[in-house]
C-alpha cells in the first residue's frame, strides 16, 4: 500500500486526544448514604466490569475512528507490482510518451519521461520495447530493442514540442509497431501524458486496439483542473491591397477553467507596435470574438500579434499572423467598340469602388486594345466584346497560358462563331445559340456551387436565385471545365477552366444590365469582388498550424529565398516544388522569416488553440472507447503501473476509510450513549 | 372522638352486647329480672367494657432510619411525627401509651402510662432520639416480646431492613405474648425508585459505612425487583401472622396515612 500525502500520518497525534481524555476524565463518583445497600450488593457486579471493558471499547472505536480519518486524508492506494514483472513469459512493451505543447508545463515532461524511465526498469530483461513520442502525429523514436541502457540515453534527448495532441493517432501507431513484432508474452502499451479531454474525440473515434493489446495509462497530472485563458483563432485576410485594414479581424478567446476572469487585457500588435488593447471579461468555459478593423497596415508583410496578459501558460498566450499588404496588379476591361452606352458601366462602377481590391483596371474597347500589352495585365475581362481580332486572340490564349487570368461575359454584341473559334484553346466552354426569355419572364441561376470561393459568400444567404435573366447562350462545357453555376434550364452560367498556368471564367449572360438585372440587384457587387478576388489568386493565409505544410514562392531569379525558423535557425529540411517553390513544414509557433532579396517576407504558425484547454478526459470512457468495451477491467488493471494519484483516484480508498470512520463514530456515540461515557473509579 | 380500636375484652359496661343463657354460679347481678317477671326465663345480660388498653409504639431508630432523598424529611423524622402523632390519639382515648425505641438494642423504654402529662414524657422522649446504629430488628422484638408483659396493642415504626424470615419470628413471637400488631413500614419514595442522575455513584451504607460504586442506570432494575421483593414478602410475612401491615412513603402526607391506616382499623 503506497500512500499519496503520507504528511498526514502527523494526524497520528490526534489519537493522544482520546487517550488522554480518557485518562484525565476519569468520572468522579459522588459518596452518597443509602439505606437499602443489602439489594443494591444483590445486583451482579459484573456489569460494572462490563461498563468498564465497554469504556476501553470505546476507547478504541474512538482512537480506531480518528485512525481511520488520519489515513483517509493521506489517501492511501494498492500499487501492487508491475505487470510486467508478474507476466510469465517476455512480451512487447510501446512507451508511448506525450509530447505535445500542454506538456510544456512545468514538470510534466520530465515526470513523464521518469514514468518511462520506471516502465523500462520494471520490464523484463528480455522485454522488447519501443518508443514513440506523440502530439497529433506520433513519432519512431526507438524501435523494439532490449537494450534499456540505449532506451535511457534517447529518452534524455526528448523534448515537448509545440503541436496538439492526438491519442488516436498515438495508438494507431503504437498498435502498427507492435504489429510488427512477434512475441508470445503479451503486448502492452504505456501510455504517458497528460491525457487531455481535446486529444480524443469520443464521438468519432474509431480506432479500436487489438483484443491482445493492453493499454496501461500513466497520468503525470493531478486531478485538479488547470485554469487557463487561450487564443483561440485569428480570422483574417491574409493579403490586402489598401492602405486600411477594412474587414473584420476576429481574435478568439477562450477561457477554459470553470471560473470566470474578468480584466483580461488584449494587446494587437503590428511589427510590435501597439495598435489597439482591449479590455475583456471571460465567464467560465467561454469564448469570445473581439474584432478590429480599420487599421493601417505597411507595405508588404506585416508581422501581427496578438497578446494576452494572462499568469498561466504562456505559449497560448500569444498568437502570431501576418497582414500583406501588397499593390494591386493592373487589369484590363474590353468592351465593344460598338456600344451605344457603355455597358461596362456597372462593371467599371464596381471595381472602382473598391480600393481592396488585387487590380486596379483599364477600360478599353476591342479595337483600341494593342495585342502587346496584353502581357502586362494580370487579368483581362472581356465584357461583351464583340468580334475580336486574331491578334488580339492569339495574345489573350499566350496571355493565359503563360498564367494570367481572364473573365469573359457574353451580352447581345458577342459572336459565338467568333469566341468559339479564336478562343478555342482557352474558353471553358463552346457557346451555342442565344436564348431569350419571353417578354415578363425571366430564369434565375440556380444550381450553384457554393463551396467555391465565388460563391461561398453567398451561401447563408442564397439569394443569388434572386436575380432575373431574360437573355444568355447555351453552352457546352470543356472536358476539364467545372459548372460553377446553372440557369433553371441546367444551362451553364458560370464555367471555369485552367490552361497552361492561367484561369478563364465564362459567364454566359451579361456583366451587364442587357440580359439580366443582376447589377441593379445587391448581389451584384460582391459576385463581382468574388469573382475579380478570385481571380486574383493572392489570397494567403494569415497563419499557418503546427505541423501544416505552407508555400515559399520563388524569387525572381527562380530561386527559393532562404527560410529562418522562428527561433532564428536556418531551415534546412524544406523541399521544393516542381515549380521551384519551397516548401515549409511549420515546426514551432511564431514568425518563419523569408529572407527574400527585395524585401522579406514572413510566415506566422501558431500551436492548436485546443490545446490549451486542460480538462481531463474520462478515463472510464476512454479505455472502454478504444478497448471495445472491456473498458472496466483493462481499465483497473491499468492501474496498477498508472501514476499514484490516477490509481488513487480510481481506487478512493479514502472513500470507504471516511464511510468507516463515520459509522465507527456513530456506533461510538450510540454506545457512549448508553454507556454515558462512564469511568470507573479506582 | 371514641377512640383507635374496641377494646378487646368483653367485660360489664353500660353497652348491652347479648343475652346469654343463666348459668350456674353467674353473678345474679346481671340477671334480667324484667326478662324473668314476663317469661319466667333465666338470662344474663352481657355488655361491652369500655376498657382502657395499653399500646406501646416501638420506633426504629438506627442509622438507615436517617435518610431522606425525595424529600427533605429523613424516614426517622417521619417516623417521629407518625408516633407522636399515634400517641396523642391514643391518650387522648384514654388508652395507656408508651415509647420503646431501638436499633442494634433497646435503648429507650418509656412504660404505657395514661396519666395527665404523660404526653410530655413520650414527645419530649421522642424529640431526643438521635438515628444511628445498625438494625438488629428481629432481635429488638424478641426482647420487646419479653419485656411487654400486658398483652396490648404494638405499633412498629421501622423501615424494616431485616430478612422476613427472622422478622416472622419476631411476629409470631409477639403474637403468642397477645399483642395486636401494627406495622407501619417507612421508606423513603427513593428506595423504591432508586432513581439517582448521576452515571454512577459511590453508595455507603448509612450503618456499616461499607462504600460501593454502583452504575444506577445498570442497578436499577435489579434493584427495584429485589426491593418490590422485600416488601411483597414483608406484606405475606404481616398477612400471616395477622399483622397489620402499612408501607409508607415519607412524601405521603401524614394525615393521609394515619386516615389510611385508621380507616382500616376501624373493623377491628
Amino acid at each position: 500500500m503506497s500512500f499519496l500525502t503520507p504528511l498526514f500520518f502527523l494526524g497520528v497525534a490526534a489519537l493522544a486526544a482520546p487517550i488522554l481524555v480518557h485518562l484525565v476524565r476519569r468520572t468522579r463518583a459522588r459518596k452518597v448514604q443509602f439505606p437499602a445497600l443489602v439489594f443494591v450488593r444483590q445486583v451482579p457486579q459484573r456489569t460494572i466490569r462490563r461498563r468498564t471493558l465497554q469504556n476501553v471499547f470505546l476507547l478504541l472505536l474512538r482512537c480506531l475512528a480518528i485512525l481511520l480519518i488520519v489515513i483517509a486524508f493521506t489517501r492511501p492506494f494498492f500499487s501492487g507490482g508491475s505487470a510486467a514483472k508478474q507476466s510469465t513469459g517476455a512480451g512487447a512493451t510501446v512507451i508511448l510518451v506525450d509530447n505535445s505543447l500542454s506538456m510544456r508545463r512545468e514538470p510534466l515532461f520530465s515526470e513523464a519521461l521518469k514514468r518511462a524511465e520506471t516502465a523500462v526498469d520494471d520490464a523484463r530483461n528480455d522485454e522488447q520495447i519501443a518508443l514513440l513520442t506523440f502530439d497529433k502525429r506520433y513519432a519512431v523514436i526507438n524501435r523494439f530493442t532490449a537494450d534499456k541502457s540505449r532506451l535511457r540515453t534517447v529518452m534524455r534527448t526528448l523534448s515537448a514540442g509545440w503541436d496538439g495532441t492526438d491519442y488516436e493517432q498515438a495508438l494507431r501507431g503504437a498498435e502498427s509497431l507492435l504489429g510488427e513484432i512477434e512475441t508470445s508474452g503479451p503486448k502492452r502499451i504505456v501510455m504517458i501524458s497528460d491525457f487531455q479531454q481535446p486529444g480524443w474525440a469520443q464521438n468519432t473515434a474509431t480506432f479500436k486496439l487489438a483484443n491482445s493489446t493492453e493499454l496501461l495509462p500513466m497520468d503525470v497530472t493531478g486531478n485538479d483542473p488547470v485554469p487557463n485563458i487561450a487564443i483561440t483563432n485569428v480570422e483574417a485576410r491574409g493579403v490586402v491591397f489598401g492602405q486600411k485594414y477594412l474587414d473584420n479581424l476576429a481574435v478568439h478567446v477562450s477561457n477554459f477553467s470553470d471560473t470566470p476572469r474578468d480584466h483580461i487585457q488584449v494587446d494587437f500588435q503590428i511589427n510590435e507596435q501597439t495598435v489597439e488593447k482591449r479590455d475583456i471579461s471571460l465567464n467560465s468555459r467561454d469564448t469570445k470574438v473581439i474584432e478590429f478593423t480599420g487599421f493601417n497596415l505597411n507595405e508588404g508583410a506585416n508581422r501581427c500579434t496578438i497578446d494576452i496578459v494572462s499568469s498561466d501558460f504562456a505559449p497560448d498566450n500569444r498568437f502570431y499572423f501576418t497582414l500583406r499588404r501588397e499593390t494591386p496588379a493592373k487589369a484590363l476591361i474590353v468592351e465593344s467598340a460598338s456600344r451605344g452606352q457603355s455597358d461596362s458601366l456597372h462593371l467599371q462602377s464596381a471595381l472602382t469602388t473598391n480600393d481592396d481590391l488585387p487590380f486596379t483596371f483599364t477600360l478599353k474597347s476591342t479595337g483600341s486594345v494593342d495585342p502587346t500589352s496584353i502581357p502586362e495585365y494580370a487579368l483581362v475581362v472581356l465584357n461583351d466584346a464583340g468580334p475580336i481580332s486574331s491578334g488580339l486572340a492569339g495574345a489573350l490564349t499566350k496571355f493565359v497560358e503563360a498564367g494570367g487570368q481572364m473573365i469573359v461575359s457574353t451580352g447581345p454584341r458577342t459572336t459565338t462563331d467568333d469566341l468559339n473559334s479564336n478562343l478555342q484553346r482557352i474558353m471553358p466552354a463552346t457557346l451555342r445559340e442565344a436564348v431569350q426569355t419571353k417578354a415578363g419572364e425571366s430564369v434565375a441561376i440556380t444550381n450553384v456551387k457554393f463551396d467555391h470561393p465565388i460563391f461561398e459568400v453567398f451561401q447563408e444567404s442564397g439569394r443569388l436565385a434572386a436575380a432575373h435573366v431574360i437573355g444568355y447562350f447555351r453552352s457546352e462545357p470543356g472536358a476539364t471545365s467545372t459548372v460553377l453555376a446553372r440557369y433553371e434550364d441546367g444551362s451553364p452560367a458560370l464555367v471555369e477552366s485552367r490552361t497552361g498556368k492561367g484561369r478563364v471564367m465564362l459567364f454566359t449572360s451579361s456583366l451587364g444590365p442587357s440580359w439580366n438585372d443582376l447589377p441593379l440587384t445587391p448581389l451584384y457587387l460582391p459576385f463581382i469582388h468574388q469573382m475579380v478576388r478570385y481571380a486574383g489568386a493572392r489570397e494567403e493565409n494569415p497563419w499557418y498550424g503546427l505541423g501544416e505544410t505552407f508555400t515559399v514562392r520563388k524569387e525572381a531569379n527562380g530561386q527559393p529565398p532562404a527560410v529562418d525558423t522562428p527561433a532564428g535557425a536556418r531551415l534546412s529540411e524544406a523541399r521544393n516544388t516542381p515549380d521551384g517553390d519551397l516548401l515549409v513544414t511549420a515546426r514551432e509557433p511564431g514568425f518563419y522569416r523569408l529572407r527574400y532579396s527585395s524585401q522579406p517576407g514572413f510566415a506566422a504558425v501558431d500551436s492548436d488553440g485546443a490545446e490549451g484547454d486542460f480538462t481531463k478526459l474520462n478515463f472510464g470512457e476512454f479505455i472502454s472507447g478504444v478497448t471495445g468495451g472491456a473498458g472496466a477491467a483493462e481499465g483497473t488493471a491499468a492501474s496498477r503501473n498508472a501514476s499514484g494519484e490516477e490509481v488513487e483516484g480510481r481506487q478512493r480508498v479514502w472513500w470507504s476509510l471516511l464511510l468507516a470512520a463515520l459509522l465507527l463514530l456513530v456506533a461510538e456515540s450510540v454506545l457512549a450513549r448508553r454507556t454515558k461515557m462512564v469511568k470507573m473509579v479506582g | 372522638m371514641s377512640g383507635l380500636h374496641r377494646s378487646p375484652y368483653t367485660g360489664f359496661s353500660t353497652e348491652f352486647t347479648e343475652y346469654r343463657q343463666y348459668n350456674q354460679g353467674d353473678d345474679l347481678r346481671y340477671l334480667d329480672w324484667r326478662l324473668l317477671g314476663r317469661t319466667d326465663r333465666y338470662f344474663i345480660k352481657k355488655y361491652r367494657a369500655d376498657t382502657n388498653t395499653q399500646c406501646h409504639i416501638l420506633i426504629d431508630t438506627s442509622a438507615s432510619m436517617n435518610y431522606a432523598h425525595t424529600t427533605s424529611v429523613t424516614k426517622f423524622q417521619y417516623a417521629q411525627f407518625l408516633a407522636g402523632s399515634l400517641a396523642y390519639l391514643l391518650n387522648r382515648q384514654q388508652d395507656a401509651v408508651g415509647l420503646v425505641a431501638f436499633s442494634q438494642d433497646v435503648h429507650t423504654h418509656v412504660p404505657a402510662r395514661n396519666r395527665t402529662g404523660h404526653m410530655r414524657t413520650i414527645f419530649g422522649t421522642l424529640s431526643l432520639l438521635e438515628p444511628g446504629g445498625e438494625t438488629r430488628l428481629a432481635e429488638s422484638l424478641h426482647k420487646l416480646a419479653e419485656i411487654l408483659t400486658r398483652r396490648g396493642i404494638v405499633v412498629i415504626v421501622s423501615d424494616f431492613y431485616d430478612q422476613p424470615e427472622r422478622l416472622k419470628e419476631a411476629f409470631q413471637h409477639l403474637r403468642f405474648k397477645g399483642h395486636d400488631l401494627v406495622a407501619f413500614h417507612v421508606l423513603d419514595q427513593n428506595e423504591l425508585d432508586f432513581q439517582f442522575d448521576d452515571p454512577v455513584l459511590l453508595l455507603e451504607d448509612a450503618e456499616t459505612q461499607e462504600q460501593m460504586p454502583v452504575l444506577p442506570d445498570v442497578v436499577m432494575a435489579g434493584y427495584r425487583e429485589r426491593m418490590r421483593r422485600h416488601v411483597e414478602e414483608m406484606r405475606e410475612c404481616a398477612a400471616a401472622n395477622h399483622v397489620d401491615y402499612e408501607l409508607l412513603t415519607t412524601k405521603q402526607p401524614l394525615d393521609f396515612a394515619l386516615f389510611s391506616f385508621l380507616s382500616r382499623r376501624a373493623g377491628k
